[in-house]
C-alpha cells in the first residue's frame, strides 16, 4: 500500500469523526504552544543578555589582576609583562593604569570642589581600545589632564547647602553645576602625605585638555582625572610611596606594603573568537585573568539549564495532550474494528494496519504542532509588545532598550516538533498494535 | 490447487485450569484441482466453516497441513498469509462484508490499493470490474444504498479484481432471495468457465451444492462422502 493511499485513507477516516479529531488536535496544539512559549522566555532573556554583552567593549577584554608564581607569590604587572602581552597573537592593545592610592580633592577655582580618583593612563592604548574624547585633546605635557565624563556633574559648589545639592540620579543638580567651558581651565589636585607620623597636604595644578566620552554602560560613572605618568611620578615623589599611596614610608612596618607596578591592566583581543585562546594562554603563564567570556560560559550554562527545565515542563503539557490522542486512537480502533477485520481478510498485512494508525496519530501530532507553532509565534509577538507596556505602566520605570521577553528560534521550533511527534507516535503505538491484533473472524462478526 | 492432509482442529474452551477441548475436524484430507468448483456441505456444527477458515488462514490448524498452489500455507505467519491471501485468494462472504463508509467503487478498489497499484490503473480496473458484475453506474453508491444482490456482486467484484486463481465462498447465497441466488450461481459458473477460477464453496443449500463439480459432505468433523452431488 502506497504512502499516498495510506494518507488518503487516514484523511477519510478522520473525516468520519471531525469533532473528536479537532478536539485532539486542539489539545496537542495547546500543549505545543505552551512548550514553545514557556521555553521562549528563557531563549528571549538569554538572547537579550547576550546581545547586551556583545554590544559592550568589555566583551573583548581580559583583565589581568597580577602574576602568581607556582609557590603562590603574587606580584603586580610590570612593563616587561605588558611588552609580553603586546607581542601575543591576536592582541589588539594593552591598556594599563596606575591608580593613585588615595582620594584626591579637586578644586576648580574657589567655587567648586569634589573628591575624585586619579590614574596615570597610557592614552594611545586607551584610544586603540575604543576610548574616545567627547571634547578637547589628549595631554601633551605632564601638567595636562583629561577628565572623566562625570567629573563636572559630581563637582559640588563650595557655598551650597549639601542637602539640596543632588538630583534623583545622584548628580549635582543641573542648575548648580559648573556650566562653563572646562577645556583650558586649571584644576588644583590636593594630595596628602604622611611623614614621620605627621600628615600634610600638597597641591598640583593641572590644566584640563579633554573630556572623556560617556562610558558604554548607563550605570557607569567616570569622575576620574586621567593624569600623565610624569605627573604620577611627581606625586609619588611628594608622598614618597608607590602610586602616591597614603602611608608613612619612614615606618619600617610599611616597607613593601604597596608593590610598584600597574594595578589595572587590560588585554584587548582583536576579536571575540580569540578572547578564550588568549585568556587560556595567560592562565597557563600564571597570570590571574578575568574576562566576560568566562562569565558568559556560566551565564550560558545557567540559561541552558533554564531552557531544558522549561522545555521539560512544556513536554508535560504535550504528554497530557497525548492522553487525548491515545483515547482518540483507541476509540478509532474500536470503531473501525469490523473494517480492519475486512481489510485483514482480503490481504492487508498487520504492518500496513499498524502503519495506518501510527500515521494517523502522527498526523494529528503534526497538525497540532503546526497550529501550536503559529499560536506560539502570535503569543510571543503579543508578549513582546504588551508586557513591556504593562510593566512600564505598573512600575513606572522604563525597561532596558532591546529587552526581549520571548524569542522563538528555529531550533526551538524543531525541538517542539520532535517532542510533539515523538509523544504522539508513542501514544498511537499501543492502539496501533491493538489494531494489528484484531481477530478477523470476531471483527467480521462485529464481536470486537 | 488445494491439498488438505490429515487436518485436525479443536477449540479450547473454558478458563485456565478448567479447560476442555472441543474437536471440530478430525483427520480431514482432500484435494481440489485447478478450475474445479468444489462445494462443501454439512449440517450446522459439522465443521465446514472451520475448514474454510483454516484454508483462509483466519485460524491455525491444530494438526495437519494445507498446501495451496504448492505452498505450505499452514506454516505461514500472519503477514505471509495476508500477502498470500491478497495475491492468490478472493473471498465471498454470506454477509458481503463490505466496508459501509466506502462506496461500491472504493470497496472494489481496496485490494488494488493494498497491492500498491497506481491510481489511473486502479480506476480503470475497478470500473471494468463494476461493469463485469453489472453494476455500471452504481460505483458511487454506498453499500446501504444497494440491494442484497447488488452488494453481493460488489463483494464478488472485490474478490475478482486482482484475478485470483482461487475464490473461497462462505454461504454466498445465504442473504439472497431465490431469484438473485440463481443469478449469482450462474455468474459463478460463468466465471469458472470463462476464467478458469477455482471455487471452494461452503453451503447448506442444495441449489448451491448442485453447481459443484464435486461435493464434499462433512459430519461431526469428518468427511462422510465425496463425489458428484445427488
Amino acid at each position: 500500500m502506497k504512502l499516498k493511499d495510506q494518507f488518503r485513507f487516514i484523511l477519510q477516516n478522520m473525516k468520519k469523526n471531525k469533532i473528536r479529531v479537532f478536539m485532539t488536535v486542539l489539545a496537542t496544539a495547546m500543549g505545543c504552544a505552551f512548550l514553545i512559549v514557556l521555553a521562549s522566555v528563557a531563549f528571549g532573556l538569554h538572547d537579550s543578555v547576550l546581545k547586551d554583552t556583545m554590544e559592550s567593549r568589555e566583551i573583548n577584554e581580559i583583565e589581568i589582576a597580577g602574576y602568581e608564581d607556582d609557590n603562590g607569590t603574587y606580584r603586580s604587572i610590570n612593563d616587561e609583562d605588558i611588552a609580553r602581552f603586546e607581542e601575543m597573537e591576536n592582541v589588539r592593545t594593552v591598556t594599563r593604569a596606575k591608580v593613585v592610592g588615595q582620594e584626591i580633592t579637586a578644586s576648580l577655582g574657589d567655587d567648586y570642589e569634589g573628591t575624585i580618583s586619579a590614574s596615570s593612563t597610557y592614552f594611545p592604548a586607551e584610544l586603540e581600545a575604543g576610548a574616545r574624547l567627547a571634547e578637547g585633546r589628549l595631554p601633551e605635557s605632564s601638567n595636562e589632564v583629561v577628565i572623566g565624563h562625570h567629573f563636572i556633574p559630581l563637582l559640588t559648589p563650595s557655598n551650597e547647602n549639601t542637602e539640596d545639592l543632588w538630583d534623583e540620579q545622584g548628580f549635582v543638580k543641573e542648575e548648580l553645576r559648573y556650566n562653563e567651558a572646562i577645556i583650558g581651565e586649571t584644576i588644583t589636585l590636593e594630595l596628602k602625605k604622611i611623614e614621620d607620623g605627621e600628615e600634610s597636604t600638597g597641591q598640583f595644578e593641572v590644566t584640563v585638555t579633554g573630556v572623556m566620552e560617556q562610558p558604554s554602560r548607563e550605570w557607569m560613572w567616570d569622575q576620574k582625572v586621567y593624569i600623565s605618568e610624569d605627573l604620577l611620578g611627581e606625586m609619588e615623589a611628594f608622598t614618597g610611596t608607590p602610586r602616591a599611596d597614603l602611608y608613612d614610608p619612614s615606618d619600617e612596618e610599611n616597607e613593601g606594603l604597596i608593590a610598584d607596578g600597574y594595578n589595572s591592566v587590560i588585554v584587548v583581543a582583536a576579536n571575540l573568537e580569540s578572547v578564550q585562546g588568549i585568556s587560556d594562554q595567560l592562565k597557563d603563564q600564571n597570570y590571574l585573568t578575568y574576562s566576560i567570556v568566562n562569565e558568559m560560559k556560566q551565564v550560558n550554562m545557567l540559561f541552558t539549564i533554564a531552557k531544558a527545565g522549561l522545555i521539560f515542563i512544556g513536554t508535560i503539557a504535550i504528554l497530557i495532550a497525548s492522553i487525548g490522542i491515545y483515547n482518540t486512537m483507541t476509540m478509532a480502533v474500536t470503531e473501525r474494528a469490523p473494517d480492519i477485520g475486512i481489510m485483514k481478510a482480503i490481504g492487508a498485512s498487520p504492518k500496513v494496519i499498524k502503519r495506518i494508525f501510527l500515521l494517523e496519530s502522527s498526523y494529528i501530532g503534526l497538525i497540532g504542532a503546526a497550529i501550536g507553532i503559529v499560536a506560539a509565534y502570535i503569543i510571543s509577538i503579543l508578549v513582546n509588545i504588551g508586557l513591556p507596556l504593562i510593566l512600564e505602566a505598573v512600575f513606572e520605570e522604563e525597561l532596558p532598550a532591546g529587552l526581549m521577553f520571548s524569542y522563538i528560534p528555529f531550533s526551538l521550533v524543531v525541538i517542539a516538533i520532535v517532542i510533539c511527534l515523538t509523544v504522539t507516535i508513542l501514544s498511537g503505538f499501543r492502539p496501533a498494535k491493538r489494531a494489528t491484533e484484531i481477530d478477523v473472524l470476531k471483527a467480521m462478526r462485529r464481536e470486537v | 490447487m488445494i491439498d488438505v492432509n490429515q487436518l485436525t482442529h479443536h477449540f479450547t474452551l473454558g478458563k485456565k485450569g478448567n479447560q476442555t477441548k472441543l474437536s471440530v475436524l478430525e483427520n480431514i484430507s482432500f484435494h481440489v484441482s485447478a478450475g474445479e468448483i468444489v462445494t462443501i456441505v454439512g449440517r450446522s456444527g459439522s465443521g465446514k466453516s472451520t475448514l474454510l477458515n483454516l484454508i483462509s488462514g483466519f485460524i491455525r490448524p491444530t494438526q495437519g497441513e494445507i498446501i495451496i498452489e504448492d505452498q505450505k500455507v499452514s506454516n505461514f505467519d500472519e503477514s505471509e498469509f495476508a500477502h498470500f491471501r491478497l495475491n492468490h485468494m478472493g473471498f465471498i462472504f454470506q454477509n458481503f462484508q463490505l466496508i459501509p463508509s466506502m462506496t461500491a467503487f472504493q470497496n472494489i478498489e481496496l485490494p488494488l490499493i493494498l497491492k500498491g497499484m497506481g491510481e489511473t490503473a486502479r480506476k480503470e480496473t475497478a470500473l471494468a470490474m463494476l461493469k463485469k458484475v453489472g453494476l455500471e453506474g452504481f460505483g458511487e453508491h454506498y453499500p446501504s444504498e444497494l440491494s442484497g444482490g447488488q452488494q453481493q456482486r460488489v463483494s464478488i467484484a472485490r474478490a475478482l479484481v486482482l484475478e485470483p486463481p482461487l475464490i473461497l465462498a462462505d454461504e454466498p447465497t445465504g442473504s439472497l432471495d431465490s431469484e438473485t441466488e440463481e443469478d449469482l450461481l450462474q455468474f459463478i459458473q460463468q466465471l469458472n468457465k470463462e476464467l478458469g477460477i477455482t471455487f471452494l464453496i461452503i453451503t447448506h443449500d442444495d441449489e448451491v451444492a448442485r453447481i459443484g463439480h464435486r461435493t464434499i459432505s462433512l459430519a461431526d468433523g469428518k468427511i462422510v462422502e465425496s463425489g458428484v452431488f445427488s
